[in-house]
Formats: C-alpha cells, structure tokens, sequence
C-alpha cells in the first residue's frame, strides 16, 4: 500500500524545496557578484 | 586441491559465472570504451573478485563484524558514507564555478532537472506496487534509486547507503553506467524535444570574467544557504564547498592538490573495488536489479528532459534567448554532458561554442543532487 500523502510529501515537496534553495542560491550568487563588482570598480577609480 | 584444501572451481555457481561476464563486460566498457575507465575498471574487477568464490574477501562474522579484506573497506567507506562525502572533496577542489557564477541562472535549470529523481521515484513506487510479489520497493528504496537521475554516482551511492543499504550496488552501477553513456542518451532526448532551430540559437562563447573575490566567497555563501536550508546535505555539500575554497583560495595549493589528485585517487579505487565487491551473485542476480537498472534509464532521460523544457520555459521571459540544450546539461554527468552539448551545438550552428555555457547547468546538477539527496535523508533517513 502506498502512502500518497508521503509520496507528496517527498516528491512534491522535495522537488520544490530544490527548486527554492537553487532559485534563492542564484539570487545570492547574482547579487554578491553585482556588489563585488561595484566595489572593485570603485576602488580602480580612487587609484 | 590435491587433497590439501578446497579448489574454488567446486563451489562456483552459474550465479557467478554470469557475475564474472558481467564484470568483464564492464572491465570492457572501461578499458576498450574508455567509458567512465577510472570506476568501471575497479568495479569489473570488484566483481571479478567476490565471484571467485571462497576468496573471503567480503566474509562478515557472525556478530557481523567484518573478516575479508573488502568487507573492511566496505564498512569503513561504503557503510559510514565516508568515501562518497571525501570524493566531494575532491570534486569541489576539481571544480571551476566560474561559468556558474558568470550565469547564475543556470543554477535553476540544474534544480529543474532534478525533476526526473522525483519522477523516477513515483514510477518505482508504481511498478513496486504493480508487482509486490516479485519486488520489495518501499518510499526509501524508490527514493535511492529515483537518484541515479542525478547523474552522481557519490551522491546516489550516499543516499542509497542509508535508505537502501541492500540495493547499493546496483544503484553504483546503474548511475556510473549511465553516466558512461551520456553520449548515447542525450542526443535523442535533446532531438525530440528541440527544434533544429531551437538547437542553433547562438550564445556569445565569452562569459563576464569572474573576480577572484566571488570565486572566494561562492563556496562559503553556498555552502552556508543550502546547509542552512537543507541541513542534511551537509556532508556532501560542505565537502564539495570546502574542497573548492582551497582550490580557490590561493594559500592552501598543496591540500588543494592533494584533494584533487592523490587523495581522490585512492578513494576512487576503494569506491570501485568496494562497489563491484558488493556485486555477488546472491545479491544482484534479483528481478529487482533488471527493474533497477530499466528505472535509472526513465530518470536519467526524464532529468534530461526536464532540464531543456525548463530552458524552453525560461525562454519565454529572457531578452537574450538560450540555447535550450544546454538545460538538458542540468544532469551532474560533468563534464560528459557539456561536452554532449558542445557537439551537438556546432552541429546545429558551426559559430556556436556551448562547453562553457553548458558547465554553469552541469556544476549546478551536481550541487541541484547533493540538495535532493538531503531533502531524502531529512524526510526519510
């Protein structure tokens, strides 16, 4: 007998929870990226 | 023999006579079809081994205590998890996440292709049920082998090592096996799924130059975002992540070396020689094993899928347009499955250079399994 609820549990769920952190790992990525890029073009200016 | 001990010819079965073809066909995989050689050679002969019978190389005591020389390696590696969490070391200080910080988007498309793990572990749990006789395929099994989707033999093998200690060395096999055969079940899922001109849109070749500094700080964010989401992927992500920081942090060049090279190396050959010695007769001449090996192939070719449909989709809202192969890069086969696109791409438009465009997808399968795998162990472990 399976027990749909924890098929939904884990694949419904799961799939989405690996979306969320990839999707919010991007994010972080992208914007760690914009901020470092600012502030080393900023500082080859003050040189 | 000659009345001084027992010969091995007495006591082999038609069991192991298959076992040793097997083993062979993979050692010939390996070495004449340099597929995947570094594992399928020690996997052969893994096999090769514990089918010569009486060699007691995987004997295990009564109290169940391991005797035999690879039963050592195995509960030492295998069964502690150890050698598959070491071999993300490695992986992570051999890993350049350049083309993924560059393009962070493809992280998602290594997420979506992901789908097919989940997709595959439905089916199993289907077939399970359609015949409980024959199998013995319960929500944890179905999730260990809904794994061998991601394309990593570590990660499905550290999954498999707690939910289904039983069916790890058939999983190992399917996933390196799979894994080997990239180049042959890509193309067909790329083809059904893209158009010739879906399959020639162009990418710039040159990606944005990533600083040092965000080489420097992806390991340590990364590592510090997923565990703290997902706490149970910690042993393969960190080492992933920690493996990377000393490759990249510039001061640690000869750990980064060692992880990279010799330490890999060993782990490699106890990882083989412990996988194919978990391949007897007895435990993977089962129906079950045929069934196993059918389900990697749907999640394999279903995470391929995934990865391109969601290419496709992003499509839809993206300025510049990318080439929808390059999801189908999301399964963690690095760098077989960039290399796959590569081809395909200069086939499709001679001007189209994918390789790097198609690493950011690959590197973020990789990272998009180790997240599945702890999502499994935090609900089902």
């Amino acid at each position: 007998m399976i027990d749909w609820g924890l098929v939904a549990k884990v694949a419904g769920a799961g799939f989405g929870v690996t979306m969320l952190v990839l999707t919010l790992l991007s994010v972080i990525v992208w914007l760690v990226g914009l901020v470092t890029r600012e502030s080393e073009s900023q500082g080859e200016e003050k040189k | 023999m000659f009345g001084l001990y027992e010969s091995a010819f007495g006591a082999l079965t038609w069991g192991n006579i298959v076992m040793l073809l097997i083993g062979g066909f993979l050692m010939y995989l390996g070495i004449a079809r340099k597929m995947e050689p570094l594992l399928l050679v020690p996997i052969g002969f893994g096999v090769l081994l514990i089918n010569l019978p009486l060699g007691g190389l995987m004997e295990v005591g009564a109290d169940g205590e391991p005797i035999g020389l690879l039963a050592w390696v195995f509960r030492g590696g295998i069964t502690t998890e150890l050698i598959p969490a070491f071999i993300f070391l490695g992986l992570g200080a051999m890993t350049d996440f350049g083309p993924l910080i560059a393009n962070p988007k493809t992280l998602i498309l290594g997420a979506g292709a992901q789908f097919g793990v989940f997709f595959a572990l439905i089916i199993a749990l289907l077939v399970g049920r359609a015949f409980p006789d024959f199998l013995d395929i319960g929500i944890k099994q179905a999730a260990a082998i809904g794994i061998i989707g991601g394309a990593d033999g570590p990660t499905a093998i550290f999954t498999a090592t707690e939910l289904a200690p039983k069916l790890v060395g058939v999983i190992a096999v399917s996933a390196y096996t799979y894994m080997a055969l990239v180049p042959i079940i890509l193309p067909p899922v790329i083809r059904l799924l893209t158009t010739k001109e879906e399959r020639a849109i162009y990418m710039k070749p040159q990606l944005r130059k990533v600083s040092k500094r965000e080489k420097l700080l992806f390991p340590i964010v990364g590592a510090a975002v997923i565990i703290l989401l997902v706490p149970r992927s910690a042993p393969l992500i960190g080492m992933f992540m920690f493996g990377n920081l000393l490759a990249v942090s510039g001061v640690t060049e000869r750990l980064a070396d060692t992880a990279a090279n010799a330490f890999m190396n060993i782990l490699t050959i106890l990882l083989g020689l412990s996988i194919g010695a978990f391949m007897s007769a007895e435990s993977f001449l089962q129906g079950e094993s045929l069934v196993i090996l059918g389900l990697g192939i749907i999640a394999f070719a279903t995470s391929a899928a995934a990865g391109i449909l969601l290419a496709k989709l992003m499509n839809l809202f993206l300025k510049e347009k990318i080439n929808p192969m390059i999801g189908a890069a999301g399964l963690s086969a690095v760098p077989m499955a960039s290399r796959v696109v590569q081809v395909m791409g200069l086939k499709a438009n001679r001007r189209n250079y994918l390789l790097m465009h198609a690493m950011g997808p690959n590197i973020a399968g990789v990272i998009g399994t180790a997240t599945v795998a702890g999502v499994f162990l935090g609900i089902l472990g």
